[in-house]
């Protein structure tokens, strides 16, 4: 606990202590696996190292990449379109928030992937299916966070700009605007975050729907599904995880970057 | 002073160095602290921010240990906090999930006092301190005074020997903080002449409370914190008679003397 | 505005809210005159009252079930997990790094390893869900443990409470807020991840019944099936709500500290 007497610990052994761990389980977990010959059906560390070079060298997995993001990117700009107007406006005028609050949350705790069958029956299995989701699942924290950064705007900096003598234009730009600017942000980083996670999980979807149709669509998620069904590669499987986190941890990594550049006087 | 006192707390040669979190540097808190605490004084501790003030304290208390040289506590080296050392805190430091009662009781109850015993110790201090009709309030009910009031009364719960306080006064307004001291006076024994008073080493910023309160005058230096002076405070108690005379004014303005240079210093270090 | 006026607003302007979704709805399957394709509320509502006659009752308990004994399995895990990192600096060293490299890979990530390891059925949803359900708990309970006033522990110390006591008494009720809030992150996280693990990998459950539906071209069913995913997930998110609310009352620290 924080208080007796300890003492925090060298950074060397912040750094030394978790990666000693990290290598003894790796190592044990190889050797488990190859004297229990369960290669192909466990996955193991050397599988996975292996399959990621021969995916990375034949850049199947880039492919599969550019079609899950630009899709993310897609839904999560329509997200925003949406989110951040009718955030907005929840967040300024207290009776349409009163009025749509309980229809907005009743949509809101609808898990994106339900909307699949109804995605795909209306836009197709070609991608845009996935799409709905993702713009669907994006929408959201673009709505929760723009009308918060609206109603938590101090009342007191607007009676001071006011004091001041500036003017609605100066007020919307220089108040208003610096004042809700973080939080929406913060929306942004948590939508495209869901975005992400809800790509993956529309690809996996509609993957499972036509895998048995000798279709493919190009995208990390149909490719997870493939890997699975079709070439039952344990290996690449554990690969194709730990590239959708790193991803996950660049697009929040990055985002906080920008965020931190671009809005220095406040950052959440 | 006519008998001789006895010491109840020594210091020897006590330095505490930090390990800055944030750069790692090292920041030398106090340095060469030789000093004693006489059985039943009421002493003060001032000097400008950075001094340590706070540090010496929590030696003192327990909550840390010295980095070179020993605190000594009835003789026997301090290694942990304890019931005979009582604190109060800045800014109250009270539970805010238990109400005053249940935070004047907590001493006796985390020393496994029986209900009955500290629910009437509880009832008897929350009267002395003033209380009385606030039992089942929550500290976040309680104006700045009170919960300073609540916090002596759970300090007292215990008995302690040794009050230790640091800055208790600090986050109350003016007038609150005149009736405080006189309250803190009473609950001492600043009346009772000769009689055997618990002893005190009282943290302040406020010289002019400094004065008031105090048989002793610690005056810190910084960077590191060390021992400018120790001033002895020849005045008649009971003190609260003395507030705005003469020679509380002359002690006070001769102990700004003292701490100027360094408080004006310390106060350009902050602003850089 | 009157205290009738109050109540009136309270009441009508959310129904309203509704009243305008429906309306739109029913607009667009006019619109579109296909009740395959938009299925009218009406129709909706029709499949509804239907489905509770036959699978709905035995679907909504699987999901539950699925999400009692992940969600359970899962808080259970993040709170040990976040206490064993919190009671020594070493132990943090080691679990930090791992929760921190584990929880960008998403919950739906692990649906096909989980189909692989567990094959399609029920641990896969429940796998999910504890999945999910471990991190949000695990982050808000330590950064609450963390964030404990050391002054507390030092007062309790002090006045003479054991390592135990400061324990239950001091870290635990002052990081309780945080762990109220952790839990309520992550049963919507757990609710995302129960819906996915269900559509793609389990033979069981609300979720599991969309999939059903459409199988068979039941569309207004497969949306009366959605909405019900909202309603549950809402009604799960309302309960953790009071709860919130309740320590709130009982513990004026939440106040403060959520603020």
């Amino acid at each position: 606990m924080t208080g007796g007497m300890t003492r925090p610990l060298s950074r060397r052994a912040r750094v030394l202590l978790p990666l000693s761990v990290l290598l003894v389980v790796l190592a044990s977990w190889e050797a488990a696996v190859q004297a229990t010959r369960t290669q192909g059906l466990v996955p193991h560390p050397g599988g996975v190292l292996w399959s990621g070079a021969q995916l990375t060298a034949n850049g199947v997995i880039f492919q599969a990449m550019s079609g899950s993001l630009a899709r993310v990117l897609i839904g999560f700009l329509f997200g925003a379109c949406v989110g951040i107007p009718l955030g907005l406006a929840v967040g300024a005028f207290g009776t349409l928030d009163r009025a749509l609050r309980p229809v907005l949350d009743a949509l809101r705790s609808i898990a994106p992937i339900a909307w699949i069958p109804m995605a795909i029956l209306w836009l197709g299995v070609r991608g845009n299916a996935a799409l709905f989701v993702v713009a669907y699942g994006a929408v959201f924290p673009f709505i929760v966070n723009s009308s918060q950064a609206v109603r938590q705007v101090d009342r007191r900096l607007l009676s001071a700009a006011r004091a001041l003598g500036a003017g609605r234009w100066v007020m919307l730009r220089s108040v208003l605007l610096p004042s809700a600017l973080p939080m929406i942000f913060t929306g942004a980083r948590i939508a495209l975050a869901f975005a992400w996670a809800s790509i993956i999980a529309a690809e996996l979807a509609v993957g499972i729907k036509v895998a048995g149709h000798g279709r493919s669509v190009a995208g990390i998620g149909q490719l997870m599904v493939e890997t699975l069904y079709v070439k039952r590669d344990v290996d690449a499987l554990v690969f194709y995880m730990l590239v959708v986190g790193l991803v996950s941890f660049a697009i929040d990594a990055g985002l906080r970057r920008v965020q931190e550049r671009l809005l220095p006087w406040k950052s959440h | 002073m006519e008998k001789p006192l006895d010491e109840l707390v020594r210091l020897q040669g006590v330095g505490m160095v930090y390990q800055s979190s944030r750069d790692g540097e090292r920041v030398e808190a106090l340095a060469g602290i030789d000093f004693s605490v006489r059985r039943g004084e009421f002493l003060t501790v001032v000097g400008p921010s950075g001094c340590g003030k706070s540090t010496l304290l929590s030696l003192i208390a327990g909550f840390a240990a010295p980095t070179s040289g020993s605190v000594l506590f009835e003789g026997r080296p301090v290694d942990g906090p304890d019931p005979a050392r009582g604190v109060m805190f800045q800014e109250y430091a009270l539970f805010p999930w238990r109400t005053v009662a249940g935070n004047v009781e907590f001493g006796p109850f985390a020393r496994g006092v029986d209900a009955a015993t500290r629910r009437a110790r509880a009832q008897t201090l929350i009267d002395l301190v003033g209380l009385k009709g606030f039992e089942r309030r929550y500290p976040h009910e309680l104006s700045g005074g009170m919960r300073q009031r609540c916090a002596l009364a759970r300090m007292l719960a215990n008995e302690p020997t040794l009050w230790l306080m640091d800055e208790p006064l600090a986050a109350v307004d003016l007038q609150t903080r005149i009736i405080l001291q006189d309250e803190l006076l009473r609950l001492w024994g600043d009346a009772r002449a000769g009689a055997q008073r618990p002893t005190v080493m009282f943290v302040t910023h406020g010289i002019d409370e400094a004065v008031l309160l105090a048989d002793r005058i610690l005056v810190l230096g910084r960077r590191p914190g060390r021992i400018k002076e120790v001033l002895e405070v020849d005045l008649p108690r009971p003190r609260a008679a003395l507030r705005g005379s003469a020679e509380v004014a002359r002690l006070t303005a001769h102990l700004w003397e003292l701490i100027r240079d360094e408080a004006a210093q310390a106060i350009a270090e902050e602003t850089q | 505005m009157s205290r009738a006026g109050a109540r009136f607003g309270a009441v009508a302007l959310p129904l309203s809210g509704v009243a305008a979704v429906v309306v739109v709805w029913e607009v667009a399957s006019r619109l579109a005159a296909n009740a395959t394709l938009v299925p009218p509320p009406l129709t909706v509502w029709r499949a509804f009252a239907a489905m509770q006659g036959s699978d709905l009752p035995a679907d909504i308990g699987a999901s539950l079930l699925h999400l009692a004994i992940g969600y359970g399995l899962g808080v259970g895990a993040g709170l040990a997990l976040a206490l064993v990192a919190a009671s020594s600096r070493a132990l943090e060293a080691i679990v930090d790094p791992f929760v921190e490299f584990l929880r960008p890979i998403s919950p739906i990530a692990w649906i096909p390893l989980a189909i692989l390891l567990f094959g399609v059925g029920r641990a896969v949803p429940v796998f999910l869900i504890f999945y999910a359900s471990m991190f949000p708990i695990f982050v808000a309970t330590l950064d609450g443990i963390r964030r404990v006033d050391a002054r507390l522990i030092h007062a309790a110390r002090s006045l003479g409470a054991s390592r135990r006591l400061v324990v239950t008494r001091v870290v635990l009720p002052a990081a309780l807020p945080s762990v109220i809030a952790g839990a309520r992150l992550s049963l919507g996280v757990a609710w995302m991840s129960l819906v996915a693990g269900e559509i793609v990998g389990g033979d069981a459950g609300i979720g599991w019944r969309i999939l059903w539906y459409q199988e068979f071209f039941q569309m207004d069913r497969v949306m009366a099936a959605i909405l019900i995913v909202g309603v549950l997930g809402l009604g799960a998110d309302l309960l953790l709500r009071a709860l919130q609310h309740l320590a709130r009352r009982w513990n004026p620290a939440a106040a403060e500290s959520a603020a």
